[in-house]
């Protein structure tokens, strides 16, 4: 067999690999409803961001005097508000800010943290010490007062909202990568001092790895529905994303003092998305650590 | 390990013309119900039981033991059912009896010692409460002073030292082996005529078990206690039972007199079980030999007899495949009335009597 | 026992002490000109001026930080140029209606969680476990802001049977005399049961909504952990004692299973704190939250800051109090073995 031919089968073999192990997954969410839910729900907000303001293309921003708080039509299938922006075209502008928000934190958010908890598992001592007083100190806060902190201090808007969100997310990240590679290396010290010294930091990261690559993901989901709920409460308060930005928490303000004299669906929609994006992360999060922790079986 | 089992117990061996059962079942059958199928965890067992009799009960694990001795004290909790069979204690069917009947029973009449002390001992309540809790319950005459000086006494009975002071400690603050004993205190605490013993000195140590298991002795032995004792243990039973039940897959598949099992197993999954015990004079002729292939898949079971599969007797013959195999007497040695569930039982019996024949 | 409580204090002093400088470079550090921020975008030059004076920007930054604790312990929380108060006269007027609603909202909470984790585990009926439990998700996942809205029309806009955003009483009710501040309790006090129903009335959707989260992270906890316990031996120990089912459970179960959820007792009371900010302002409730709402609307950032420093300070004092209380409730930590006594 030429060398060539050999490439392609190795090529092929790992594309049809990637297939099955695709198909696996996919077999895991179908037989599983919770999780089909949870997925399905991600995919359709998904789709809502990216093609959403495409389909639609109505202006998001678009004041339209002569048409304000127009109940949901044909025309406009969320109504409008109260300045006759088109409710739709900013729930739709809406989704992308959030997913882009949730997307972000979690991004972020794990990067930093996970690399905290590297640091501070694989040097310990003060290294340790230093690190986990700051993570500490990100934990005195409740998450919203510390994201309230952030966003006055560093000025009102989307994006200090969203370091405000990223800050009190650091340590669970920060925290979970620490004691897993603390576990791992109290487990390998012992042989490894044995074996070579250099070796010791591979054989921690080949231990690591694997357990991080699912816990990781976990906390990921439920972070990522707490980052866009927090969001939307920033928003709500007025701290987040500022008018005439269409993003969710903030659209639920625009809606607030019309929602008992009839102008319900300014609020409603933006509200049912927070939610469904919020559910969706800790459905997957709650799900997936079923399935990884079979001692946490947590059916009746 | 000794094999005298005749020193102890009214009734040494079997009887079966002895019509004065404390405890008799008959065709208990259980099961766990889940999405993937049901598991026939016990699959018709019967058992009997004189007064201060001691019957053991030896297997793998997940051979329904447990399962066993749950659903006679109606303990079976869902997924788990009892889905038939009788269970005859002093006379009346407690199987049918409801749950708040069943108060009046459990504990007072027939009560039960779990494996592991650890966890069979709320950690948030002292021993005392614990001890008076079942007490009150039963001997509620008794008054709360009254059942702590009983508990006081009973623990003293279970050679727990400084009892009067140890009583308000907590379950962590006893080791294991004084845990058991606290067990077993409990147990015996309203002089019940059946204890049920599961897997009592396993989670200990090897010379805490020896004291536990002597301590027991004695107890059992002074009220007069008929003892169900279930292990994996072959020693504990040789020492401790007058009658062996070997349960495999949720059948007794042989009963003997303990000495008669020791001397003649008739079931082949009986002589496997005892040729894999460690006996020290054996140890240099190399490993232990161990019982090939695994217990059937109760949530499927197949035709035919359940240890077909690792038996090295009925290879190959079509009998075993096809039909469960009935209890067979084993007529000719010992004291009667033992049985095995093998199509071959009969044979075996044969060789056994041949064997002592010649020999003698 | 002592040294417990000594290193759970020690810690939470750490802890309050890295808070403490985290506040003070986001609040004082990091904004431009931090006397603007709090005298607000309206203020004049001299009240600016003023600001910069009381907060000696010109010092050097260990001076100003050991002034601004200083300060929060003193209880000089700054001065509310909206209102033309001391904020923490502000917020000593407005916290027993955020106490009272928060009380009721955690006796909600509670009492739900308890209720709805014994009947998603005791009885074992997986549609209601499974009806509860997706109930729970969304408590998890709704904004309690919006909740709030929709409530209100439903029960209000719609329904009309609920008082609308008024606030603590209708507005014709008078508030009845002052001895603790909470509504419902003075109204109980003086015997002005009219009171007190209009005052439950209007308690009663905001406490509901502010509760709904809580609700949910208590009941999910409570509910894993009756499922561990109903799971362990000594249940059916109890249950070989010829103990009721229910009783076992009662004496056994529920102990246990409350004590691991003593700890979310900190993440109850962040999620009351936040949800008064979210849920205050929505029914009109002169509480603490809307408080702080109204001063980002205002712009008046004095007392933003001072809710800031407060709720951190209470939450870790709230952490230290429920670690410690742990350590005494359970007799594993509490007491040594007895044989080293």
């Amino acid at each position: 067999m030429s060398a060539a031919a050999q490439a392609r089968t190795t090529w092929f073999e790992r594309f049809a690999g990637s297939i099955r192990a695709l198909m696996r997954v996919l077999r895991i969410i179908v037989r599983d409803p919770g999780l089909a839910f949870a997925v399905g729900l991600i995919l359709l907000l998904g789709l809502i961001a990216v093609l959403g303001p495409v389909v639609w293309n109505k202006d998001p921003l678009e004041i339209d005097i002569g048409n304000i708080l127009a109940p949901p039509s044909a025309s406009s299938p969320m109504g409008t508000d109260d300045v006759g922006r088109d409710v739709f075209a900013r729930f739709n502008q809406g989704a992308r800010i959030s997913l882009a928000v949730g997307a972000a934190v979690v991004v972020i958010a794990g990067t930093v943290g996970v690399l905290i908890g590297i640091a501070a598992g694989v040097f310990g001592r003060w290294v340790d010490a230093a690190l986990m007083r700051m993570v500490d100190a990100l934990l005195a806060f409740p998450a919203l007062v510390l994201a309230m902190a952030v966003t006055v201090g560093l000025g009102i808007g989307l994006k200090t909202a969203t370091v405000g969100i990223i800050l009190p997310s650091i340590p669970f990240y920060a925290r979970l990568m620490r004691s897993e590679v603390i576990q791992v290396r109290s487990a390998v010290y012992v042989e490894a001092a044995a074996a070579l010294g250099a070796k010791r930091g591979r054989i921690i990261a080949r231990h690591v790895f694997p357990n991080a690559m699912t816990s990781v993901p976990i906390l990921a989901a439920a972070n990522f529905g707490f980052a866009i709920l927090t969001m939307a409460a920033l928003g709500f308060v007025g701290l987040g994303a500022q008018v005439p930005t269409p993003e969710w928490g903030t659209m639920i303000t625009e809606g607030q003092q019309y929602i008992v004299t009839g102008g319900w669906w300014v609020s409603l929609f933006p509200g049912i998305g927070v939610l469904l994006a919020v559910v969706a992360g800790s459905l997957l999060a709650d799900r997936a650590r079923d399935m990884v922790d079979p001692r946490r079986e947590r059916d009746i | 390990m000794s094999t005298s089992v005749a020193e102890h117990g009214q009734g040494a061996g079997l009887s079966p013309e002895h019509g004065g059962h404390v405890l008799r079942v008959a065709g208990l059958q259980s099961e766990f119900r889940s999405r993937r199928g049901t598991v026939k965890a016990v699959r018709a067992v019967s058992l009997e039981l004189e007064p201060g009799q001691r019957v053991g009960i030896v297997g793998e694990s997940g051979s329904g033991k447990s399962a066993f001795a749950l659903s006679v004290l109606g303990l079976l909790e869902p997924p788990g059912y009892v889905v038939g069979g009788e269970v005859i204690l002093n006379g009346r069917n407690i199987a049918e009896l409801d749950d708040r009947q069943m108060q009046t029973v459990r504990g007072k009449e027939i009560s039960i010692v779990f494996q592991d002390p650890m966890s069979a001992l709320n950690p948030v309540k002292t021993i005392g409460q614990q001890i008076t809790e079942t007490i009150r319950k039963h001997q509620p005459q008794l008054g709360k002073k009254g059942a702590r000086a009983a508990a006081i006494e009973l623990l003293r009975d279970v050679e727990v030292p400084a009892a009067g002071r140890r009583i308000d400690d907590y379950p962590h603050q006893y080791s294991g082996g004084m845990r058991q004993r606290v067990m077993i205190a409990i147990a015996l605490a309203n002089q019940p005529n059946v204890l049920i013993a599961d897997e009592p000195t396993t989670a200990l140590d090897v010379t805490t078990q020896a004291q536990v298991l002597t301590l027991l002795d004695r107890l059992v032995t002074e009220r007069g206690t008929a003892v169900i004792l279930i292990t994996h243990n072959l020693g504990i039973v040789a020492q401790f039972c007058d009658v062996v039940y070997v349960m495999y897959a949720g059948r007794v598949v042989e009963r003997a007199a303990t000495a008669d099992l020791f001397a003649h197993p008739v079931h082949p999954y009986t002589e496997a079980l005892l040729r894999a015990v460690p006996r020290p004079d054996q140890l240099a002729q190399g490993p232990l030999p161990s019982i090939p292939g695994a217990p059937p898949n109760l949530a499927e079971v197949a035709p035919g007899c359940s240890f077909e599969s690792r038996c090295p007797l009925g290879r190959g013959h079509k009998l075993c495949r096809t039909e469960v195999p009935v209890s067979t007497a084993a007529i000719g040695f010992g004291s009667g009335g033992a049985t095995a569930e093998c199509h071959f039982a009969k044979e075996r019996v044969a060789e056994y009597l041949d064997g002592d024949a010649t020999t003698a | 026992m002592l040294k417990l409580v000594l290193t759970r204090t020690a810690a939470s002093l750490v802890a309050i002490f890295g808070a403490s400088i985290l506040a003070f470079v986001l609040l004082r550090v990091a904004p431009a000109d931090p006397a603007r921020l709090l005298a607000g975008p309206f203020a004049t030059e001299e009240v600016v001026e003023a600001q910069r004076v009381a907060l000696g920007l010109k010092d050097s930054l260990v001076s100003q930080y050991f002034r601004y604790i200083g300060d929060f312990f003193q209880g000089d929380w700054g001065f509310s140029f909206s209102v033309g108060r001391p904020v923490i006269d502000q917020i000593g007027s407005r916290l027993p209606a955020s106490i009272e609603l928060g009380l009721y909202a955690f006796i909600f909470a509670l009492v739900g969680a308890v209720i709805c984790a014994l009947l998603a585990t005791y009885r074992r009926r997986r549609a209601v476990d499974h009806t509860i439990n997706g109930f729970a998700l969304f408590g998890l996942g709704t904004p309690p802001f919006w909740l709030a809205l929709i409530v209100l029309l439903v029960f209000f806009g719609i329904l009309d049977i609920l008082p609308g955003p008024e606030g603590r009483l209708s507005p014709r009710q008078e508030a009845p005399p002052e001895v603790t501040r909470m509504y419902t309790i003075d109204a109980l006090l003086a015997g002005q049961l009219g009171t007190f129903f209009d005052a439950g009335k209007h308690l009663l959707l905001p406490a509901l909504v502010l509760g709904f989260a809580p609700w949910a992270f208590f009941f999910r906890l409570l509910r894993a952990s009756l499922l561990e316990v109903s799971g362990e031996q000594y249940l059916a120990t109890a249950r070989s004692k010829g103990i009721r089912r229910w009783t076992a459970f009662r004496r056994h179960a529920l102990p246990n299973a409350f004590l691991p959820t003593l700890t979310a007792a900190g993440l109850i009371f962040a999620a009351l704190l936040a949800g008064s900010v979210l849920v205050e302002s929505v029914y009109q409730w002169p509480g603490l939250g809307a408080l702080v709402r109204d001063g980002v609307i205002e712009q008046d950032y004095a007392v933003v800051q001072a809710f800031i420093l407060i709720g951190a300070f209470a939450y870790v004092v709230v952490n230290l109090v429920v670690d410690i209380l742990y350590g005494v409730i359970d007799p594993r930590t509490r007491t040594g073995s007895a044989v080293t006594k």
